[in-house]
């Protein structure tokens, strides 16, 4: 799997691929019943699916002659992971903000 | 987890002092980061900090001015990505309200593409269970349907 490696925000930038999330979250699917939900060709689809498996959003399994794509949660952590530390980020910052702002108190 | 980062404080200061310490690049160098930010609508800027490879960031933050209304708001694109070219875009947003005693500034950082995916995957916790009983049952009648064929 040489596809592009992607961080979890530049794989969901895709239309294409955040419609692939959003119907493995209802089900999990095979790669041709996927493929049928889109006018791109399924080279195009399986493509997508191998970013999102790269970036750990979905896993594959055969089962049978067929392969089953399922909603995975390594992806979606690492958007959390942003998300926590922007948090931290922030509270951080503005803790410096307030004890400048507040050192200045005697001049009204 | 929110999907918004919100937070808001307020300080015993006229909003006039308050905006200079979020638009004054000095001012700002002095509790977040150095920047050439300027309070101008179209104004392209970046802060920097340090270059954080486990999380794919280069430490640059690039910033575009997309709302300035002096004293009371203040918004910009806040945009990151691993130093190839490719960029994860939110949005930064500071609002600035006068009280009789002080101002409240309060802070929302949102905007995250791909943060709709994160209730998503929340939500689909209860759905689990049907999930892996779908493939257990799949797996099942596969394997008995190659043994009996």
């Amino acid at each position: 799997m040489e596809a592009q490696r992607l961080d979890a925000f530049q794989v969901i930038a895709d239309p294409s691929r955040r419609q692939i999330l959003h119907l493995l979250s209802k089900d999990s699917l095979t790669i041709n019943s996927l493929a049928e939900n889109f006018d791109m060709s399924r080279p195009a689809v399986s493509k997508h699916i191998k970013v999102l498996y790269n970036a750990g959003f979905i896993s594959i399994q055969d089962i049978g002659r067929e392969r089953h794509c399922i909603l995975k949660q390594d992806g979606f952590d690492e958007l959390h992971k942003w998300l926590a530390y922007y948090d931290a980020f922030w509270g951080s910052k503005l803790k410096k903000l307030e004890a400048l702002l507040n050192d200045k108190t005697d001049k009204k | 987890m929110a999907k918004i980062i919100q937070y808001q404080l307020f300080f015993p200061k006229p909003p006039e002092v308050v905006w200079e310490y979020i638009t004054n690049p000095e001012l700002i160098a002095q509790w977040l980061m150095p920047s050439d930010i300027k309070p101008v609508v179209g104004h392209e800027f970046q802060f920097r900090t340090n270059a954080m490879p486990e999380m794919d960031f280069d430490g640059v933050f690039y910033c575009k001015v997309l709302e300035v209304d002096p004293c009371k708001m203040l918004s910009y694109s806040w945009k990151f990505g691993p130093g190839d070219g490719t960029l994860n875009s939110s949005i930064v947003i500071w609002v600035l309200t006068e009280t009789p005693n002080g101002t409240e500034l309060l802070l929302v950082h949102r905007g995250f593409e791909g943060s709709s995916f994160m209730s998503m995957f929340d939500s689909m916790s209860e759905g689990w269970p049907k999930h892996i009983q779908k493939i257990l049952q799949l797996i099942n009648t596969t394997n008995n349907g190659s043994t009996e064929a």
